[in-house]
């Protein structure tokens, strides 16, 4: 079953995209948390995780350069990333795929976008 | 170029929009909005402030100024769980909605001005905190915050779940 790491700084924002994941019938068997890029870094390079729920503007280490981190390691490059943020605007989505992201879901978000977007990475009940 | 009275209009009128977004789609509260004014800093009393701050053509801060009551209010509905205590998840969940509101004004801001950065939120909670410009002396003592600016913030009051929060706005051009 599926392992998810979700990356926020805010602790709330984690708890919520976790409950939304386990409501939605998406099927997730742990989830694993970090709360910037850096720490990021370290959990998906040391757990077999097989989707990254990523935020942008974070302390230490930004999501967009957590994404730029990860794809150019050459490690896990295929698990799939959706950035979660509050970042809009047709830029921001352009410089994140092109940076290795592979969906973008910008904050706020129902339950329903988090569960059509993850749908394409997630298998449902 | 625009005159600064008008992108401040185009602001809250962005911040009004954002703000209604995030409470139709995370917060599941009712909301009732009345029209933006400006409020001299001598005037503002709050609990919490959730403060974003943004660079670019203009610069700034948007400001969520709300009661505990409020805050336990919308951190309990956020996380599904009723909260009495003003834990860190009640902070953080008032820095997660600056955010949110400060985000989306964001987008709107960036097709119209160019590109801006946001900063990450800062909380502060305390008891009838006022706000104070000092000139030259920026420093923050007791439960008095420093600001930026002796403008006022163009504030817009919002009411829901009975009770009433605001959200402010103050803004500059950038110097080229």
């Amino acid at each position: 079953m599926p392992k998810v790491l979700i990356i926020d700084d805010s602790a709330v924002m984690r708890k919520i995209i976790q409950r939304n994941i386990q409501q939605s019938g998406l099927l997730v068997d742990e989830f694993v948390e970090a709360g910037d890029g850096r720490e990021g870094l370290e959990k998906a390079t040391s757990n077999n995780v097989d989707l990254i729920l990523c935020d942008w503007n974070m302390p230490n280490m930004t999501g967009i350069d957590f994404v730029k981190a990860l794809r150019g390691s050459g490690q896990k490059n295929n698990i799939p990333i959706v950035m979660v943020t509050t970042e809009g605007g047709e830029s921001k989505i352009e410089e994140a795929k092109n940076s290795g992201a592979n969906g973008y879901l910008t904050k706020p978000f129902t339950p329903d976008q988090l569960k059509s977007k993850l749908g394409n990475f997630l298998l449902v009940k | 170029m625009a005159a600064i009275e008008g992108v401040i209009e185009s602001i809250a009128s962005d911040i009004t929009s954002s703000t209604k977004t995030l409470f139709e789609t995370m917060i599941m509260l009712d909301l009732k909005y009345d029209e933006s004014s400006l409020v001299d800093e001598t005037q503002i009393k709050t609990d919490v402030i959730g403060m974003v701050s943004f660079t670019g053509k203009y610069h700034g801060v948007i400001g969520l100024f709300c009661s505990k009551r409020f805050a336990l209010k919308v951190a309990s509905t956020m996380l599904m769980t009723e909260l009495s205590e003003f834990t860190n998840d009640v902070k953080d969940a008032v820095g997660e909605v600056s955010n949110m509101i400060a985000g989306n004004v964001k987008t709107k801001l960036t097709a119209q001005y160019g590109d801006m950065n946001l900063s990450i939120p800062i909380v502060i909670a305390g008891e009838g905190l006022s706000i104070t410009a000092v000139n030259n002396h920026p420093v923050v003592s007791d439960t008095t915050l420093s600001c930026f600016s002796k403008d006022p913030w163009l504030m817009t009051p919002f009411i829901s779940g009975g009770e009433k929060f605001n959200v402010g706005l103050l803004l500059k051009e950038s110097i080229k």
